[in-house]
């Protein structure tokens, strides 16, 4: 990524990372301040989604891992009916934190694009990355990053 | 005469079409089995063969599209 | 991934035609790569009096190869028996025809409509297609598919591409297909208009003969809010090559009475006793068609609408209504009524009969299919969906057909009798899906 052209076309070729936006304001109802200090993943999913499916077991994997180092992972649920979540997470348990959204007012903050979408801070609350989808293909590149914002 | 004018208006209706839609979390529904178009596959093959043996024209309906709009 | 199904593959029971977009959806429950997400039916379908009856077999399989590629398989077998109007008219005495193979008779007694019953045949049919995403918001799909019977082979591949606009609200896709297919009709394909002989004698039959097809559709989908999709399609479709059905024929009448014209098979040797002639249909036919549907839930029912308008160069214009409402009965099970309405009027060569004594037109077809017909199915679908994602249904529907012929080409006799081989027939279906 040497030349702004360059990453242009990373960009378009890749497809699932997007430009940062510096102006996302995360919402008053999930405060990240008291997570200062961690490195924190707020994923939007929805019991509708199957790339979410496919994502939740490796997010679980990520929270046993790398919890103790200082991960934060809080995926907000989108579906307009509990009951639809709750279906979902007695087939598949969610071992990080849930917080429920089902008026949107989250996802419509954080200009959620495409499901599911996940947002990476930093240590100091900066906003590191945002990813639209979910491929397996990039697990070990998704992996990657959280290793050295850890650091 | 007639094909170009329904295109026409079938493009003339459609192109409203940017201020419709749902929000990406928003498609609960629309991800459902029963909402998409080609949900019932076989049986639309089956019957569009047998319509095909016993009317003069035949399919015309295609792919792609709706659903959870996922990655 | 995604539950649209953003795949042409050409309709696993398309023989004689490549049909655009029919494989099976993603699911939403447990689909995990590496699955095969199975679908089986059977059917049947039976016209009445003695006329066509039709088993078919199908399975199409699915396998998920992980972030959105997919490999589709198909394979179809139908059996088909029965008899089926060969184009000559009903008549005031019997009548006998030399069959297809040209080494038979069949006779049709006085005041009926004539059939043809030597049909008996089997035809396989198989399909292949790929998908995958290209980018982001592009996936493709490359599929090819074959299909053999007695006295046909059809080989196809198509493509098409998809691309998401307006954060997904807004599909576009295009897709190609085109393919070659092989006549060999038993005895022969006639020679157009050419007279029908005696028993061993073909010389108004030559061999084979092929066509090929290209078809083109162009596609939209639009989500229209929560609980309503709406699309529209345009298709293209060219052939060329042998478009006649070499097995049809039509009857030559006097041009007062309107009775056919008799004939005497030549001494010793069995043969038409009246004078036919085989159909001849150009060869080139150019189709388009507009498509347009939409879905929408109502609390958990589903409506669904559809309105197709089809029109050729062969004149025939065409208007196809459908209407489908899925009802849930309770979380697991529904039933789906379902209504069909199709109208068309004649291609321009249609002719009820031939006139004796008049020159032969360039093209003649007295193919019931070809006629102004209407057609209405009246249907109801009952399935069921097992906690472990495993669904199952069943479907009866009813079938009626009725024609016309333009009142300028009935003549003398003909007006007493039956014109049109009106059809009533039922269609009978069990699917179950699975995953494995």
């Amino acid at each position: 990524m040497k030349t702004p052209a360059g990453a242009l076309v990373l960009l378009w070729l890749s497809g699932w990372g997007l430009p940062l936006q510096a102006d996302v304001v995360p919402a008053p109802d999930l405060d990240l301040a008291q997570y200062r200090g961690h490195v924190v993943v707020v994923d939007f999913w929805a019991s509708w989604c199957t790339p979410c499916r496919r994502s939740i077991p490796w997010l679980n994997r990520m929270h046993a891992k790398y919890r103790d180092d200082g991960l934060v992972i809080i995926g907000v649920n989108v579906d307009r009916s509990r009951q639809d979540a709750e279906r979902f997470l007695r087939e598949l348990p969610i071992e990080f934190r849930i917080v429920y959204d089902s008026d949107g007012e989250l996802a419509t903050q954080y200009r959620v694009e495409g499901m599911p979408s996940s947002y990476v801070f930093d240590r100091n609350g900066e906003l590191a990355a945002r990813h639209l989808g979910f491929q397996n293909a990039k697990r070990s590149e998704y992996e990657a990053l959280f290793e050295s914002l850890l650091k | 005469m007639r094909m170009p004018l329904l295109i026409l208006l079938s493009v003339t209706a459609l192109t409203g079409c940017s201020s419709l839609g749902v929000q990406p979390w928003e498609r609960e529904v629309l991800a459902r089995d029963d909402m998409q178009f080609d949900g019932a596959a076989v049986e639309a093959a089956l019957d569009d063969h047998i319509y095909f043996s016993k009317e003069a024209s035949s399919g015309g309906r295609g792919f792609g599209g709706g659903g959870c709009g996922c990655n | 991934m995604t539950n649209r199904d953003t795949r042409i593959g050409s309709a696993i029971a398309a023989a004689t035609c490549s049909l655009l977009g029919a494989t099976i959806p993603s699911r939403t429950s447990a689909e995990e790569a590496g699955r095969w997400d199975i679908e089986t039916a059977l059917l049947y379908y039976a016209e009445g009096d003695d006329r066509v009856q039709d088993a078919s077999a199908v399975i199409a399989a699915k396998r998920d190869f992980e972030d959105e590629r997919y490999l589709d398989l198909g394979l179809t077998v139908d059996t088909l028996t029965g008899a089926s109007p060969s184009g000559a008219i009903a008549s005031g005495v019997a009548q006998t025809f030399t069959s297809p193979s040209g080494n038979a008779v069949y006779t049709t007694p006085a005041g009926e409509i004539p059939l043809d019953d030597t049909f008996l045949d089997t035809r396989v049919a198989l399909n292949v297609g790929w998908t995958q995403p290209l980018a982001r918001l592009y996936t493709i799909t490359a599929g090819v598919d074959f299909s053999t019977e007695y006295d046909y082979t059809h080989a196809g591949v198509n493509v098409g591409i998809t691309r998401d606009f307006n954060l997904r609200n807004t599909t576009l896709s295009a897709a190609v297909a085109y393919s070659q297919d092989d006549i060999d009709p038993v005895g022969g394909a006639p020679i157009g208009l050419a007279p029908m002989l005696d028993v061993g004698d073909s010389s108004n039959k030559r061999g084979k003969d092929s066509k090929d097809v290209l078809d083109l559709l162009v596609g939209i989908v639009q989500v229209i809010d929560r609980s309503t999709l709406l699309r529209v399609n345009y298709s293209y479709s060219d052939s060329s090559g042998y478009l006649t059905d070499p097995y049809k024929i039509l009857s030559v009448v006097d041009p007062v009475t309107g009775d056919t014209v008799a004939r005497m098979p030549a001494p010793g040797a069995d043969g038409p006793t009246g004078l036919y002639r085989y159909e001849s249909r150009p060869d080139s036919r150019r189709k388009q068609s507009l498509f347009a549907e939409m879905r929408r839930d109502f609390s958990g029912s589903v409506l669904g609408l559809s309105y197709r308008f089809a029109t050729d160069d062969w004149s025939i214009d065409s208007h196809t209504l459908e209407a489908r409402l899925r009802w849930p009965l309770g979380e697991w099970s529904y039933i789906e009524p379902h209504v069909r309405y199709y109208t068309q009027s004649a291609a321009e060569f249609y002719r009820h009969s031939l006139v004796d004594g008049e020159p032969l037109p360039e093209f003649a077809s007295a193919d019931a299919r070809l006629a102004d017909l209407e057609g209405v199915t009246v249907g109801l679908k009952y399935g069921q969906t097992t906690a472990s994602g495993n669904a199952w249904s069943a479907r009866v529907e009813l079938y009626q057909q009725s024609g016309s012929v333009p009142g300028g080409q009935i003549i003398g006799n003909q007006t007493g009798r039956e014109l049109f081989p009106d059809l009533d027939a039922v269609i009978v279906q069990v699917s179950y899906r699975f995953g494995l």
